[in-house]
């Protein structure tokens, strides 16, 4: 599925954040999504996902427009969003945010496809999410996008505040989405691990695209001089 | 044992009542976050509309019960939601709160402008026949009306724990972005919840309806004892809540038996839930009560609530407004002076309750004791022999160790639970202690001389005038002086404020302190008015009414407090027609959902001319002049 953003343009209240930003996700392609801070990368994906109104611009899912679509619309289309911080339903069970996630239908299938790939879930099946640690937190996240058939993933900087080790359970997870074909658009503060997975590179400066192109084309080095909006 | 049986009866019958009627207010909160208030008034209205089709249109009652409840509660619900509670997104609890009561007063108002005051009978639903169980009349009405809660609690309880919508109700309220993020309609789930919550209500009130006959206030207040039960039950656990409610319903019930050689006594038992409810929140550990949801609202960042423009600017309009005033003997007289009279002492009213809901952002839904107590106080130190100003000043000050005993619930709860904690304080306040001696005394009235200089009319309004303006006064100062900047700031985050190494605790005690004060000489001068004060003079019903009134005009300044009183004391005094008095409520009430969000009201909306503006101008214009002066001399000077 192509996620594709045109002349995207989007802020809140009167600031505007978003400057008619162009960017596609090719089917089963990977494409990170980089930036200094308040570069817009969050906004981009809200915006995408429709958390945000987009003032002009459109958003496109295999070239059907859904920029004026509701949230759970876009979802039941085909995109998952894993939000910034952690994504969860806090003061629901590991079960119940899974059974929300398929809502309702399945649910056994769901927890199977979780528990593969977060072995440590499996013993924290009937426990409060908002109990658990924070990457046990993060893994509930993640899992939920596993456990749909969305064929768009969004991910916004899973690895924050999360020990080494789990970040590279996360990104395990990543892999094994990307392996089942699904297109992901990742926002990621480890530029390095970001390069490493994705098929094409969009650096953001100050709300808009600053830099397209493959991470052959850039290093990590490049890619630290564009956050700082060195390189035009 | 036998002689308690039919007491018992009643009591399970009246528990399972209310245990229908606090499961529609549980289900709500825990599905939406929003503790509506008007849970009994909404099941009121659709019981008054029932009574419509069945007796006014004389449809069958299982086809007018039909429609009440599957199609005119549900419709209500989802007008609740959708015209209502969608606007305030992103707003605080007291936000909410003020809306929901906003809708109690609403509806109320309306269904006895539309039906008349009085109590009509409704017939019985269910066959009023008896059978005996260990050797005691059971009705099958009331064995009917308990089976009827049971299977709706556990209906219920199988919805949230069983089915897959229920698990969605949880989830939305938790996190209705993360909800949407999974794909499910979150504002459709939320709208399912409001459906099932004003069936609910309905549902309680129809049950009622037939035992304690069709009464708008009685209906209201009956599903609003169910408040205790839901307490019972932290708002959250319905067996905890049916537990509360059928425990609460017994002991009242057999408390009745016991009381009814006590005269003072005598409205322990209608008391009991606000006592439960007022005790519950009291004596609970802190951590008990968690709001489902955490509100900041995002407007209050732009919307600054300390004093706008400089301390000078609030004076002069002050001083400007006293002086105006000041002028009214001259063109008022006999009945229209008292008005303004009147007026001039609820401006101090609306300005007490202002320092606590507007300052402070407390909602204290119990303002009424305040003004009652300063009143029969003051009676009583009156018929004690002492003179008249200092019996006034003392009744005031007698009534500062009670507002601190308030805030006690002040400092411990915050939002939702301080308004039900002080709710259930105004409410059990009327029912118990207004009828102990040491009220309204032996005759159920407290008789208020005036001193002779001021039995005139003219005198008694300037004396007003002046312990008004003083009053007012001394309130602006405290708000734009530290104590005022404290409670602004420990209503936005008392975390912060403490961060900064200042105790929360002493203003919100202080400003309890100062406000019950200032509640109490303003009851004094509304007893001194008409001479005497009765239990019914101010009920727990105004308390909310003010609240009200108060959001509606501007809760942040003496500018809103003197519109306040305007709306509530002259605008039906002027316009005597019967319809004004009997819609008011209804404009109050839905006037205060519209401007709920409006950072002061009515005031908030108009700008006020600025006159120390006007003088701090000829202040510049002078210093231009000073400044050209120079400059002329100094060209001068480099020319010659």
């Amino acid at each position: 599925m192509t996620l594709r953003l045109s002349g995207l343009r989007a802020g809140y209240g009167t600031t505007p954040v978003l400057h008619d930003v162009d960017l596609v996700v090719p089917p089963g392609r990977a494409v990170a999504l980089l930036g200094a801070n308040g570069a817009g990368k969050t906004t981009l994906l809200r915006t995408a996902m429709g958390l945000v109104k987009a003032w002009s611009g459109t958003v496109t899912l295999d070239g059907e427009a859904v920029t004026h679509r509701p949230v759970h619309d876009r979802v039941r289309r085909g995109m998952c969003l894993v939000p910034e911080g952690r994504g969860i339903f806090r003061q629901l069970t590991v079960r119940q945010n899974l059974a929300m996630q398929v809502d309702g239908r399945d649910v056994d299938r769901a927890i199977e496809v979780a528990t593969e790939a977060f072995p440590l879930l499996g013993e924290r099946l009937d426990q409060v999410a908002g109990t658990l640690s924070g990457g046990q937190q993060q893994m509930v996240a993640v899992a939920r996008a596993l456990v749909t058939e969305a064929k768009v993933v969004l991910a916004d900087e899973l690895s924050v505040g999360l020990a080494p080790i789990v970040v590279d359970e996360i990104f395990s997870a990543i892999d094994l989405l990307r392996s089942q074909g699904r297109s992901l658009l990742i926002v990621e503060q480890y530029v390095d691990r970001a390069l490493a997975i994705a098929d094409y590179v969009y650096i953001l400066h100050k709300g808009r695209v600053a830099f397209v192109g493959e991470p052959g084309q850039c290093t990590s080095h490049e890619v630290f001089a564009r956050y700082m909006g060195q390189v035009a | 044992m036998k002689a308690f049986l039919p007491f018992l009866i009643i009591g399970v019958t009246t528990g399972a009542i209310y245990a229908l009627a606090a499961m529609g207010l549980v289900l709500t909160y825990t599905t939406s976050g929003v503790f509506n208030f008007a849970h009994g008034a909404v099941g009121m209205l659709v019981t008054y509309l029932f009574y419509s089709l069945r007796v006014d249109a004389g449809w069958p009652t299982p086809l007018a019960l039909a429609l009440a409840l599957l199609v005119v509660a549900p419709l209500l619900g989802v007008i609740i939601d959708r015209l209502l509670l969608t606007r305030l997104a992103g707003a605080t609890t007291a936000t909410y709160v003020v809306v929901s009561l906003s809708l109690l007063v609403a509806i109320q108002g309306g269904v006895i402008a539309l039906y008349g005051a009085e109590t009509r009978k409704l017939a019985p639903l269910f066959p009023t026949s008896t059978f005996r169980l260990s050797g005691v009349n059971v009705g099958w009405d009331q064995a009917i009306v308990v089976g009827i809660a049971v299977a709706a609690g556990l209906a219920l309880a199988h919805f949230f724990s069983g089915t897959h919508l229920g698990l969605k109700t949880k989830a939305v309220v938790g996190d209705p972005e993360l909800t949407e993020l999974v794909g499910s309609d979150s504002r459709a789930i939320t709208t399912i919840s409001w459906v099932l919550g004003t069936v609910f209500a309905a549902l309680s009130g129809i049950l009622m309806a037939p035992v304690v006959g069709l009464d708008a206030v009685l209906l209201t207040l009956l599903v609003v004892q169910a408040f205790g039960a839901a307490v019972v039950g932290r708002l959250r656990s319905l067996p905890l809540t049916n537990l509360g409610a059928y425990g609460i319903a017994v002991v009242a019930a057999l408390s009745t038996k016991y009381v009814a050689n006590y005269r003072s006594l005598i409205g322990l038992p209608t008391a009991l839930p606000f006592i439960v409810l007022f005790a519950v929140l009291i004596f609970s550990p802190k951590s008990a009560f968690v709001e489902v949801t955490e509100r900041t609202d995002v407007r209050r960042l732009v919307d600054r609530p300390g004093v706008r423009g400089r301390r000078g600017a609030q004076y002069s309009r002050l001083g400007a407004v006293i002086a105006g005033a000041a002028l009214l003997p001259l063109v008022l007289s006999g009945s229209r002076l008292l008005t303004a009279t009147t007026t001039a002492a609820y401006v101090l009213v609306f300005a007490s309750l202002g320092l606590l809901v507007g300052l402070s952002r407390q909602l204290s839904l119990c303002h009424a004791v305040f003004v009652v107590f300063g009143a029969t106080t003051l009676s009583h130190l009156l018929s004690a022999g002492v003179p008249y100003p200092l019996a006034l000043l003392l009744a005031a000050v007698t009534m500062v160790p009670v507002g601190a005993a308030l805030a006690i619930p002040a400092i411990r709860l915050s939002g939702l639970f301080l308004a039900l904690a002080t709710f259930g304080f105004g409410v059990l306040a009327q029912y118990l202690l207004f009828n102990m001696g040491l009220a309204f005394g032996r005759d159920a009235v407290g008789v208020i001389p005036r001193p002779d200089v001021l039995n005139g009319d003219d005198a008694f309004f300037y004396f007003v005038l002046g312990v008004v303006a003083l009053s007012l006064f001394l309130i602006e100062t405290v708000r734009s002086t530290r104590l005022g900047r404290v409670l602004a700031a420990v209503a936005d985050s008392p975390s912060g404020v403490q961060s900064v190494g200042i105790n929360p605790t002493a203003s919100r005690v202080m400003v309890f302190c100062l406000s019950a004060f200032f509640a109490a000489l303003a009851g004094g001068l509304l007893g001194s008015l008409v001479r005497v004060v009765t239990p019914t003079s101010f009920d727990f019903f105004q308390s909310l009414l003010w609240v009200t009134v108060l959001v509606v005009a501007g809760a942040r300044g003496f500018a809103g407090s003197i519109v306040a009183a305007v709306l509530l004391i002259t605008v039906p005094a002027v316009f005597t027609s019967a319809s004004v008095s009997e819609w008011q409520p209804v404009v109050f009430g839905i006037s205060a959902i519209l401007l709920a969000r409006s950072p002061n009201g009515i005031v908030g909306l108009i700008r006020l001319p600025d006159f120390s503006r006007l003088t701090r101008g000829l202040e510049w214009r002078g210093e231009d002049r000073r400044l050209a002066e120079r400059r002329a001399r100094l060209v001068g000077e480099a020319a010659g």
